[in-house]
């Protein structure tokens, strides 16, 4: 849309590869269809969940059991998924800009192959070109998991309950799903192959675990699963999953009605003609290097986005080198995108907001007796009637302190973490150091005051 | 095949006739009342109904085309009304695929770009 802005000609070829279950989507990309927007949307069904329990401690009087129905959800969320769906087609429209339901693959110079779901295939070419084509959950390359397992590419339209689940897998992905499936009632257990949340701070990442833990989720900690097989069909079905431990020989099976899947993501570079026009890929991630202007090793061709290498996979971070990609080719302007302190927020049933270095990482590059960790529980105000746990919400700063104590991280666990660490990462962006933090009076009674 | 219209007045007439013809594409345009001489007192659906029917031929065969007077001027701006309740509407012309998400609002209906995609949108 922003070329568009421009008076370039632009046309968009977007195709959703079906999930081995045969799942597919609309225009819009991971985020919209089965990341972010459905993700924060059914943990939020879960909240209300938590929600309707604490209601009776404020005095509201109900007495109907709580119960809750995954189709009336799911239906909700795919139907505003679908006019997001649609909100784009008419975007694209009104711009101007061409948009194909095609699988788009180079074939040579300038030129890349558009072929629909119905086979046929057209070529174009084109003056330049913008690769985001992100990425697809991993599988396990176990027997069974592409027949019997689901993804998150498969979870948020499920048309059933998913019922007793295994989550296999401890990135955000798999600890936010196991976070609001439980909460949602059902009967969840992750099974975990080493540590939790890797690239995050541990620290708040064990914190995490614990509260889950301690919410009704079931670890199962060093195994990984080896097979499964079905028990019976339907929907739900019942599964059998076997695992082995990483630590030695034991051996545990396991019976569940859904196994989803969550152990990564692979950038979708392999499939796309990129050795046809001489773009490097790391081989072994398949992720593209750029320089810092978002270009790959061949001049005309630009990506964004997951499949970067060594760059934050964040839908905010994707839109912004895209704008600023196009204005600077388009529009004359010389910014770049900022890759640094990027907020970011887990929506773990204890959301987990941050920005900048972890603990462990401001270690590594500053030195131990270069920094200063700020930190200190809290009990959310909302907590106190209910009596929800009052040791849990937790929050940290790392401050630099040959630089006059800067703020470089920013760390909170408790409600509406994201909503908190916005105003906190534009802070972070201007400089800002413990002083000036120290000096900024809190608003109260709310949790980012402390 | 092609396509057949059904005018209706009101919502009862409405969504009796989507139900009847459950399980065919339905495209529905809905406008302010017509007065004796035929002219809508919504200006923007006067200017939308002759984009919107050369647009027609493009439905897939066995589409059904209701075309809708929803009432007139006070009843349109009550806000409990019953299109605006049951059918999320929000302003009239509104030309919408029933069942969907997918619908045109207002300005959006004097394209005929758009009034295409939205009878040849897969």
């Amino acid at each position: 849309q922003e070329a568009a802005k421009y008076d370039k000609k632009v046309m968009v070829l977007d195709f959703v590869t079906p999930t081995p279950l045969g799942t597919s989507w609309g225009l819009g990309g991971t985020c919209v269809n089965v990341g972010c927007i459905p993700k924060k949307l059914m943990h939020q069904a879960a909240l209300l969940g938590q929600a309707l329990q604490d209601a009776r401690k404020f005095g509201w009087q109900f007495t109907e059991e709580v119960k809750h129905n995954w189709m009336t959800m799911t239906e909700s969320v795919q139907n505003y998924i679908g006019s997001l769906n649609w909100g784009y087609r008419v975007a694209l429209r009104e711009k101007k800009v061409t948009y194909e339901n095609a699988y788009g693959e180079f074939v040579g110079p300038h030129t890349v192959k558009a072929t629909n779901k119905r086979g046929v295939e057209k070529l174009y070419t084109a003056k330049r070109f913008l690769i985001a084509t992100g990425e697809r959950p991993r599988y396990l390359g176990i027997p069974g998991d592409k027949e019997y397992c689901i993804s998150s590419d498969d979870l948020f339209s499920l048309p059933y309950c998913p019922g007793k689940t295994l989550v296999v897998g401890a990135s955000y992905v798999a600890l936010e799903c196991a976070g609001f499936l439980a909460g949602l009632g059902l009967d969840v257990t992750v099974m975990v192959r080493s540590i939790l949340l890797r690239g995050f701070d541990q620290d708040i990442a064990s914190k995490i675990g614990e509260y889950m833990e301690e919410h009704g989720i079931n670890f199962i900690k060093q195994f990984v699963p080896i097979k499964v097989e079905q028990i019976e069909e339907g929907t739900p079905g019942r599964l059998k999953v076997t695992a082995q431990s990483t630590v030695g020989n034991q051996i545990i099976e396991g019976e569940y009605n859904t196994v989803l899947l969550a152990i990564g993501r692979d950038a979708c570079t392999r499939k796309i003609g990129l050795d046809k026009v001489g773009v490097k890929i790391n081989e072994k991630t398949g992720k593209i290097p750029v320089n810092d202007e978002e270009q790959t090793n061949v001049p005309y061709i630009y990506a964004i986005g997951d499949i970067l290498q060594d760059k934050l996979e964040l839908t905010p971070v994707a839109i912004q080198a895209g704008r600023l990609l196009i204005r600077r080719l388009y529009g004359g302007a010389t910014t770049k995108c900022d890759y640094v302190n990027v907020p970011t927020t887990v929506f773990t049933p204890l959301e987990y907001g941050a920005c900048g270095y972890s603990e462990e990482r401001a270690v590594e590059e500053f030195g131990e007796e270069n920094i200063e960790v700020y930190h200190s529980y809290f009990w959310p105000l909302e907590w106190t009637v209910p009596s929800r746990d009052n040791n849990k919400c937790y929050a940290k700063i790392i401050c630099n302190i040959k630089d006059n104590e800067r703020v470089i991280g920013f760390h909170v666990l408790g409600p509406n973490a994201g909503e908190v660490t916005q105003g906190f990462a534009a802070a972070i962006k201007c400089g800002m150091t413990k002083e000036q933090l120290d000096g900024t009076i809190g608003i109260h009674p709310v949790c980012a005051e402390v | 095949m092609g396509w057949e219209e059904k005018q209706v007045r009101g919502y009862g007439e409405f969504a009796e006739t989507a139900q009847r013809c459950h399980g065919r594409p339905i495209f529905a345009l809905f406008c302010g009342d017509k007065d004796a001489a035929g002219r809508s007192w919504c200006p923007d659906c006067v200017t939308a109904e002759p984009i919107v029917r050369k647009e027609l031929h493009n439905m897939p065969d066995g589409s059904v085309f209701i075309y809708c007077l929803v009432g007139d001027r006070a009843y349109w701006k009550d806000p409990n009304n019953e299109f605006r309740k049951n059918l999320k509407l929000t302003g009239v012309p509104t030309l919408l695929k029933y069942g969907t998400p997918q619908k045109l609002v207002e300005e959006e209906c004097f394209k005929a770009e758009l009034v295409r995609m939205l009878f040849t949108e897969d």
